[in-house]
């Protein structure tokens, strides 16, 4: 573990265009390199189905079975075909039940980006942070419903409550390995998968572990789709349209995907591409809504380029937050527009939220995965659902796949509560 | 983990004992129980008991105004009260609040009282299921609410897991204020009780009670206060079998860096079935004092371990002598930790 001292680099800002305290986040010490990605979304599962998905400008939404979505203004979302057979071979056939559809789908990704770094297990690997909003929620929704009807003692309660907390569905998992070490679970609500990547880089960055396996996770569940609806924020016809100017809404999405980053000195296979910087800051406009100008986003962006040690005109493409819903996609566009300066026209963004939907605290994760594929496959994913391009967008908004030469790529999350998280990923040339 | 150059600057508490760190000291120093209170369920009688002990009124002085907090449920109240005395602890002044700040939350329930109110109103009728509250169930909505109350725009983050992960928070807060992403840290766990999490508690063993409250923490690099110069652990586990033999390894590893004196704060629940291990681990060492926050003022959950770290920066200031901090964990990983005056 580190045990070094860094002089504090913290500076009040008064240049800046908001005049706020702004935190420069330490310069890099070291390369963290993202050796393997494993993503499942709703556009299939792993690396391949997902590229070919995206490469096709696919979207990949469908009514909701899961639950009863009647009383619900929307209906549709995001699914994710989680295979039907026991992906948990440790777990007994009458446990099964027990772990959540969310930890089958992480579970899938962890092993794919195990696989691609060459790796059958978890040995060597010193920590794992995941980032959820919503957990195994369905176990307390069922935990809930069974203690609303009935008020004796009902003996699976006690293992739905049980495995209903996030660390004992990580556990799962540890144990799938045999793996003992911590498990880190963030919860910063959309931006958990962005913050828990940046965290375990940080882990890195500072001597605190060689190899961390990092992402996010969320799976549909019937309180948190209820709860969108309820907010209006889902477009009642199912297809969101991130910076159209007629956008009514986001579609939510399930899904989970995970980076494994290793210390460039401690690296055991080739590496993908880099963590090149990571920021995070609280907007505290508003619980839901975030601030008209964007300000936190501009501060993560900034100091995740600053850490990266790139210019906004070096960025080669910026997947966006880009929920579909009004407040957010304007907010955005006005802190890209700011952050990027003249450089803006010139630079791509997209939000593949259009095509899956918005996976929650898996969103950062997984986006930040197709930033990494996009690093490794040159090219572009779209918005897709565009019809007339808002007028506050000033960036090139990208509506169709399209190859490109990207050598930094670049990943908003922002979460309700305000919490805004900013990863740059940079491509690794062999 | 290294986290001995950070000072615990101030504290700060809000339980079953009171609203400040000085009432729950003095709870825990008298050992005994607090008084425990039949936990209501609504709409029909339950078949078997459950008590709570839940956290008093509010004094009047204690009510903090912002437009954050009309809405806010009992765990954020218990969070901005917990972190202000901490602030205020630590000299600075809680209406301005220092620049540079940034908050580390740890939680293992959340906001379960506006979760199952929302819920409830979901399994009524969807339609009619009010979006004021559902913002409300999400896990870092306290953090947002501390946050915006305390004006802190930069690092702000929630961890959710088993009362101890307070360590590995207390590990990337030493990190930030090292790196200068913060100059200070609040460091807090919080949790609020409600009729669902008190029989559930019940389901681990009958005699458990559900508590709630906040422990705060304002760490710093500078500053002074009791530091937390070794972090044992993680000792990580896969089953409450594992666990049991890991904490001789931990007791053991702990006792090594002790050479004087020392408080002990366990995590004892005053259950022999779920304590034993834990008790035969420490019973080597001639402890000073032993305190038992959680036969006290019962099962706190995800606030708990931050209780003990309250309580043990209280004790390391008072007693001038190391104070060790039990935090075996129930189902992921165990830890312990010296701190020193």
């Amino acid at each position: 573990m580190n045990t070094c001292v860094g002089s504090s680099t913290t500076v009040r800002d008064e240049s800046h265009p908001f005049p706020i305290f702004s935190s420069v986040p330490p310069p890099p010490r070291q390369r963290i390199a993202i050796t393997g990605a494993g993503i499942v979304s709703p556009l299939g599962l792993g690396w391949q189905a997902n590229e070919q998905s995206l490469a096709a400008d696919r979207a990949a939404f469908r009514p909701v079975e899961l639950f009863d979505t009647s009383g619900l203004i929307a209906k549709t979302a995001g699914v994710v075909d989680v295979p039907a057979e026991n992906l948990f071979h440790r777990v007994p056939a009458h446990k099964q039940a027990l772990v959540d559809r969310g930890t089958r789908m992480l579970l899938l990704a962890i092993r794919e980006a195990l696989a691609q770094s060459g790796r059958e297990t978890m040995e060597g690997i010193d920590a794992m942070v995941i980032g959820t909003s919503a957990g195994a929620m369905p176990l307390g929704e069922a935990y809930f419903e069974n203690a609303r009807q009935d008020p004796g003692r009902v003996p699976s309660q006690l293992s739905r409550a049980e495995h209903y907390q996030p660390q004992r569905q990580m556990s799962s998992i540890a144990a799938e390995f045999g793996w003992h070490g911590p498990v880190i679970i963030v919860s910063n609500a959309c931006a958990s998968g962005a913050n828990a990547i940046g965290w375990a880089a940080d882990m890195i960055r500072s001597g605190r572990a060689k190899r961390v396996i990092a992402g996010g996770y969320d799976a549909l569940a019937k309180l948190v789709f209820s709860g969108f609806d309820s907010l209006r924020a889902l477009a009642p016809s199912g297809i969101p349209r991130p910076f159209d100017a007629q956008r009514d809404g986001l579609a939510l999405g399930e899904g989970a995907a995970v980076m494994l980053l290793e210390a460039e000195d401690a690296r055991q296979s080739d590496a993908l591409g880099d963590v090149a910087g990571y920021s995070t800051a609280t907007d505290l406009h508003h619980l839901t809504q975030p601030d008209p100008e964007g300000k936190a986003a501009i501060r993560t962006m900034t100091n995740a380029c600053a850490q990266a040690g790139v210019s906004p005109a070096q960025i080669g493409y910026v997947n966006s937050h880009g929920t579909g819903t009004p407040f957010n996609d304007v907010a955005e566009a006005a802190a890209i527009a700011a952050w990027a300066g003249d450089a803006v026209k010139n630079i791509p963004v997209s939000s593949t939220k259009s095509a899956m939907g918005h996976l929650l605290g898996g969103a950062g994760a997984v986006e930040a995965v197709i930033c990494l594929m996009a690093l490794r496959g040159q090219w572009l994913p779209a918005s897709l659902n565009v019809r007339e391009v808002d007028p506050a967008v000033r960036f090139d908004l990208v509506q169709k796949f399209r190859h490109a030469r990207l050598e930094h790529a670049l990943t908003n999350s922002f979460g309700f509560g305000g919490t805004n998280a900013t990863l740059v990923l940079q491509r690794r040339t062999a | 983990m290294n986290t001995s150059d950070i000072h615990i600057r101030g504290v700060g508490a809000v339980s079953a004992a009171g609203w400040n760190a000085a009432d729950l000291l003095k709870a825990v120093r008298a050992g005994t129980p607090l008084p425990a209170t039949g936990c209501a369920r609504p709409g029909d009688e339950r078949t078997w008991p459950c008590e709570t002990r839940l956290v008093p009124a509010v004094p009047p002085e204690k009510i903090s105004r912002h437009p954050r907090l009309r809405r806010s449920s009992a765990i954020t109240r218990y969070s901005v009260a917990a972190a202000l005395e901490a602030l205020a602890d630590a000299g600075h002044d809680p209406a301005a609040p220092p620049q540079g700040l940034g908050i580390l939350f740890i939680m293992m329930n959340g906001c379960v009282n506006y979760t199952g109110r929302f819920y409830h109103e979901v399994l009524q009728n969807p339609a009619q299921a009010s979006p004021l509250i559902f913002p409300e169930t999400v896990f870092n909505a306290p953090a947002s609410h501390l946050a915006s109350f305390l004006g802190i725009d930069g690092a702000v983050s929630t961890l959710v897991g088993a009362p101890n992960t307070i360590m590995e928070a207390l590990d990337t807060a030493a990190f930030w204020i090292r790196s200068g992403i913060v100059e200070e840290c609040l460091l807090i766990a919080a949790e609020e009780c409600d009729w669902l999490s008190a029989e559930a508690l019940t389901y681990y063993h009958p005699h458990l009670i559900a508590s709630e409250g906040a422990g705060a923490l304002l760490l710093s690099a500078s500053g002074g206060g009791p530091r937390v110069c070794d972090v044992i652990g993680p000792l990580a586990y896969l089953s409450w079998q594992e666990r049991c033999a890991l904490l001789p390894e931990l007791a053991a590893q702990t006792q090594a860096k002790l050479h004087e004196p020392a408080t002990l704060i366990d995590d004892r629940t005053g259950i022999s079935k779920l304590d034993r291990a834990e008790t035969a681990a420490w019973s080597g060492s001639p402890w000073q004092t032993v305190l038992s926050p959680k036969l006290v003022l019962g099962e706190s959950m995800g606030a708990s371990a931050a209780l003990q770290l309250v309580l043990g920066t209280l004790a390391a200031r008072e007693t001038q002598q190391p104070v060790v901090i039990s935090m075996p964990g129930a189902n992921t990983a165990a830890y312990a930790c010296v701190l020193t005056p």
